[in-house]
């Protein structure tokens, strides 16, 4: 079938002339991508904006995200994937990338090597020794470190792109942490299952062997403890960009996903902490950078590494991959000098081009940029990011005047490139296919004799038509990386390890204690977002009916139903304190923003986004129904807040929805995380939640003695609020009498929203806590929440029914909830002591902040 | 001369600490000149750990972890160390190590011999010295001249900075930036030695840092009270053909017997005495005390 080239190359060379991956100037298609572009046409313009909207929406539904820094609206982000995938033929890539890659990777690994060893590239003149002396990567504290890998580098990324003259070249080389190995993985999948179609004939090269390959070479850095090691991916934490792709990896490799303060080290070695003890780390897969590693030898003012960390990776008592220092490599001040290298250490020239580099520590080519500047691209030697490059052609007089002396300043911190054009590739914009830049991140992994290298990777789209640039650290739109064979090539598979993994499904004793304590808050605070929304539902209700009624009693019970909030949201003075009087007048008011006031402590949005917080830091352990349902529930908030109707109705309607989606929440949260993975934890915040929440509603509503009828009404919202009524009017079939409320919510030893049947639970979950080494034989939370049970073991309802001598207030049953109340309290405390971090808070022995970026 | 030499570092810890790494640069050094003869270091509480390696200056650091609650740290460095420097090359005896000009010298500098390898890294920025702006060429270039011998120059350059600079122990901390102590014209020992480096290394010649000691003397007719000695700083700057040579621009003299070396690098940052990290949640004070005398 011929392809129809009106149809999608309409426009493609319009007003945009360069070298194309696809169309070639005299109109005719490049061989390799006719079958792809066949399957697109097949497919027809209307089918494929239906299915790019799906990539989209998938996209967005399993939470792929890309974090912005400094953007408020960059924060979680959606991933972009054009459904146009980028194609390479078999044997272009076997014959010249896939070679030119292990090359370089092999070439990097011995300059990596030689750079904190025995330094011989400079001493024989190969490099400059400012090239190295000079970028604020070679990090002194790393000289003469030894490693027991086969290689030093472990893991290489390359950006490439296809230069005037058909090749692909090297555009940079990424080794400290190289992101996007994630993102092509989770773009290969999301292309598979939103477009099958698309793959149709062609035979694209997998990339689960180097996955596996991947895998293999985590277990083999292990320094000692071969046959089990315990490997870990560190991550600096939710806010970081890739943070989305940290997360997807540990729960794709199935290793733990840990932050700095889960990991110390003593006794010469790594060890992360768990709850029942510490547990020793023998591999550390890394994205933090490497100033950060280590506070007490690298950057002071660092929580994203571990204290004394250096000196145990001396010891060889644990494996960074990448290795500490590994940032000297990125570096465009070695790229005028990596062909002598090449020829140093393997007597051949590089296979990959690179751009035409000048590195001004030179005289003669210092004099050359310098007379050049207009033409040139600069850089920092150590800086990759935008900020740090030139692109002189854009600048004026002055700027390029600035920039001159700069260079001249420390001539020897700068690098001038030509600037190239490199080629585009076809992206699908509304209907249509249009030229994008693009930029190809290959990945390599070292094995025992060389590198093994992914097929494909991931590819990057400029942001706009005639954007001349693609930027790594922005987002924005990615491709699929097919490398195309004549061979059939099996399916992708979910999982593909072979038997090689040793990896042991590890138990509750495991638990890293910082998820430990996000699950732990996470049901806290959705306990307390269910409590809270839904005592605020029930009073919008009563508001509602209200209006059509207006009977004395219940705009008096309505008032009490106001000071209620306040208590149990603890947002005074509200309805209770100073002003309270004209709160009072305009109730809904202060009700508004106590619901949808993010600023406000207390308020129901405050508590679903610290909810959000503790939940990105756990999204390993969470499965792609719950990104959907938490994203609904984000949905739901963002097109009522749109909306701006803050009626009573509305209001309500909007606290039905986000009721429905946090229960469904919180089934899958039990659904889908077992008790080992801390759901345990999450059982004892949510309880000791919502009991605290219900002993709060008792102690507002029940005390006080009201007449008749007012009680009625009372009793009839706090049964509401509770989820209560039916199960009531079940057990009692009678006129709702204090005494049998009492019975049913505080007493009842069956009821599982009774307040002696949580209490029982919640000490049953405690009690199942691992002993946590050095603690007490039997530890204070468990001390605290079985004297709480005895406590309610103990009540009887005449006790708890009884009133004062003036008979307004039933001081018994206040007293006894408020002591229950704070055993609780002390129990929480105790749990967080005994099993979280609060101890070990890392600080300089004096303050040495110094200005090291 | 035989010195004893001891420096106490304490800090005292509000609330306690539950353990700490720390790092030390605080022996002194055994070179040409300057023979160790004893030394000791006592930590209190005795460390869980205790290591000593070379850095990538050739100094002694040394490594120790408290692993037990504690409240107060104490290290204490006693050493015995016999200074003679003229055992050293005197550059008041190297007729033409005075008399090499900053052009001869840039010149030399261009060699690729591994000695020379070795000091050009001392040209280059560092972390505390990360920028030599306008301001502090400026500086420099009134004293060193193409046609002037440097060690001429960088002595005027000491004798500036002791007459232009204040030395005040309370505007700066080991985090001042430069550029703000060179605006200030106020500071300490390691201000003073920084703005030197600073201005040697911005018209290319290597500068180093020094840290060490320096013997006060009391007053004709009294006697010498403990605890007045201080740690000190100072820079060196290498003259091709000759080698290093110390100045002190916090005394305006060049060090003789009265200057104790315990280690190089490129500023202040490479060789701390005492740093670490504590995992507390409190407050901490620290009080360091340094006694020299000749030994008996």
């Amino acid at each position: 079938m011929p392809v129809d080239t009106n149809t999608f190359f309409q426009n493609y060379f319009s007003s945009f002339r360069n070298y194309d991956e696809v169309l070639k100037s005299d109109m005719s298609i490049n061989p390799n991508w006719e079958k792809l572009l066949q399957n697109l046409s097949k497919m027809g313009s209307e089918n494929l904006l239906a299915k790019q909207k799906e990539v989209d929406w998938l996209m967005e539904e399993n939470g792929v995200t890309y974090n912005v820094y400094n953007d408020p609206n960059g924060m979680h982000r959606s991933w972009g994937l054009n459904i146009v995938p980028f194609v390479i033929y078999e044997n272009e890539w076997e014959s010249t990338i896939e070679r030119g890659l292990k090359q370089r990777a092999e070439l990097l690994n011995l300059v990596l090597k030689d750079i904190y060893g025995k330094r011989e590239l400079i001493a024989n003149g190969i490099i400059p020794q400012e090239v190295i002396f000079a970028h604020r990567g070679f990090l002194r504290q790393c000289d003469q470190i030894e490693y027991a890998t086969s290689k030093n580098l472990l893991v290489y990324s390359a950006d490439l792109a296809r230069g005037p003259d058909g090749r692909m070249w090297v555009v940079t080389d990424r080794t400290q942490a190289p992101s996007g190995m994630g993102y092509a993985l989770e773009n290969r999948y999301a292309l598979n299952r939103v477009l099958p179609n698309i793959f149709e004939g062609i035979n694209v090269k997998q990339p689960s062997q180097f996955f596996n390959e991947f895998n293999q070479m985590l277990l083999d850095a292990a320094p000692k403890n071969k046959s089990n090691p315990n490997i870990v991916i560190l991550t600096p934490g939710p806010l970081n960009e890739t943070y989305f792709e940290h997360a997807y990896l540990a729960s794709f490799l199935g290793y733990p996903l840990v932050m700095g303060n889960d990991l110390v080290v003593r006794h010469g070695k790594l060890w992360m902490k768990t709850l029942k003890e510490l547990k020793q780390v023998d591999v550390v897969l890394r994205r933090v950078d490497d100033v950060f590693m280590d506070p007490l030898e690298l950057r002071e003012d660092s929580y994203l590494g571990v204290a004394g960390l250096l000196e145990v990776v001396r010891n060889q008592e644990v494996t960074i991959v990448n290795p500490i220092g590994s940032g000297i490599i990125d570096n465009s001040g070695l790229i005028p000098f990596m062909n002598a290298i090449c020829n140093y250490f393997l007597n051949e020239d590089l296979i990959l081009p690179q751009i035409a580099s000048w590195w001004c520590g030179q005289i003669v080519e210092r004099n050359y940029v310098i007379n050049n500047l207009k033409d040139l691209v600069v850089k920092r030697i150590d800086r990759s990011n935008r900020e740090n490059i030139f692109f002189c052609e854009f600048l004026d007089d002055e700027a390029l005047n600035k920039l001159k002396n700069e260079i001249l300043l420390a001539p020897y911190q700068f690098v001038a490139q030509e600037k190239i054009s490199f080629s585009t590739a076809p992206n699908f914009v509304n209907g249509t296919l249009e030229p994008r830049k693009v930029m190809c991140r290959t990945f390599a992994i070292a094995k025992k004799d060389g590198y093994s290298i992914m097929p494909g990777g991931l590819v990057r789209v400029a942001s706009e038509r005639e954007t001349l640039f693609v930027f790594n650290q922005r987002g924005g739109i990615s491709k699929d990386f097919w490398v195309v064979s004549d061979q059939f090539q099996n399916h992708i598979q979910n999982y593909a390890w072979g038997n090689t993994s040793n990896y042991k499904v590890s138990d509750m004793n495991d638990l890293p204690s910082n998820t430990a304590e996000n699950l732990f808050w996470s049901g806290r605070y959705l306990g307390r977002a269910l409590v809270t929304a839904r005592y605020f539902r029930m009073v919008l209700n009563r508001m509602n009916q209200q209006q059509y009624h207006n009977a004395k009693s219940e705009s008096e019970s309505l008032i009490l139903l106001y000071k209620s909030i306040t208590n149990l949201t603890s947002t005074f003075p509200g309805f209770v304190g100073k002003g309270s009087k004209t709160r009072l007048k305009d109730p809904l008011k202060e009700i508004t923003a106590l619901i949808m006031d993010d600023d406000r402590i207390g308020s129901l949005a405050q508590t679903l986004s610290s909810f959000n917080n503790s939940y990105y830091s756990l999204r390993s352990l969470w499965s792609k129904d719950m990104w959907r349902v938490f994203d609904g529930i984000k949905r739901q908030w963002e097109k009522f807040e749109d909306k701006g109707d803050y009626s009573v109705t509305e209001l309500s309607k909007l606290l039905d929805r986000i009721i429905t989606r946090l229960i469904a929440f919180m089934g899958l949260i039990e659904d889908s995380i077992l008790v080992h993975q801390g759901l345990l934890l999450y059982f004892i915040g949510l309880q000791t939640e919502q009991t605290m929440m219900n002993i709060a509603k008792c102690r507002s509503l029940l005390v006080i003695n009201y007449e008749e009828h007012l009680q009625y009404e009372i009793l009839e919202s706090l049964l509401t609020s509770h989820e209560s009524l039916n199960i009531y009017r079940y057990s009692y079939r009678s006129y709702l009498s204090l005494e049998n409320v009492i019975k049913l919510i505080i007493l009842d030893k069956d009821y599982g929203k009774s307040l002696s049947y949580q209490i029982r639970r919640i000490q049953k979950d405690v009690d199942k806590l691992p002993i946590s080494e050095g603690a007490a034989v039997i530890s204070k939370c468990k001390e605290k929440i079985a004297l709480a049970h005895t406590k309610m073991q103990n009540l009887t309802i005449e006790n708890l029914l009884e009133l004062n001598e003036d008979a307004t207030i039933r001081q018994n049953l206040d007293d006894v909830l408020a002591e229950v109340s704070e055993l609780l309290h002390e129990t929480s405390m105790a749990i967080s002591d005994t099993y979280f971090n609060h101890s070990y808070m890392q600080k300089q022995l004096s303050n040495q902040n110094f200005p090291l970026s | 001369m035989l010195y004893q030499v001891s420096h106490t570092t304490s800090y005292d810890y509000e609330d306690g600490v539950s353990f700490c790494h720390n790092i030390a640069t605080i022996k002194p050094k055994d070179i040409l000149g300057q023979t160790l003869v004893d030394y000791r270091l006592d930590i209190h509480p005795a460390p869980t750990e205790f290591s000593e390696r070379t850095d990538f200056f050739g100094n002694t650091i040394t490594r120790f972890s408290i692993q037990e609650h504690h409240k107060k740290l104490q290290v204490i460095a006693f050493s015995k160390i016999l200074r003679d420097y003229t055992q050293a090359p005197n550059i008041f005896e190297s007729a033409s190590g005075q008399k090499i000009t900053l052009n001869e010298a840039l010149t030399a500098l261009k060699n690729q011999k591994p000695d020379i390898l070795d000091v050009r890294q001392f040209i280059l920025k560092s972390i505390l010295i990360a920028e030599f702006n306008s301001e502090i060429r400026d500086y420099a270039e009134v004293s060193f001249k193409p046609q002037r011998p440097i060690f001429e120059a960088a002595n005027e350059l000491m004798q500036r900075i002791f007459n232009d600079f204040e030395f005040n122990p309370n505007v700066t901390n080991v985090a001042t930036p430069i550029y703000e102590v060179m605006a200030k014209k106020k500071g300490v020992c390691q201000d003073f030695a920084q703005i030197a480096i600073a201005c040697i290394r911005s018209i290319g010649l290597p500068a180093r840092y020094v840290s060490g000691y320096i013997e006060t003397l009391p007053p004709p007719g009294k006697e010498k009270l403990v605890g007045v000695d201080a740690s000190h700083a100072w820079f060196s700057m290498y003259i091709p053909t000759f080698g290093w040579v110390d100045f002190d621009p916090t005394n305006n003299q060049i060090p003789k017997n009265q200057h104790i070396i315990v280690a190089y690098g490129r500023d202040y940052y490479d060789v701390p005495p005492v740093k670490g990290v504590i995992y507390s949640s409190g407050q901490n004070k620290m009080k360091v005390e340094v006694d020299i005398r000749a030994a008996v």
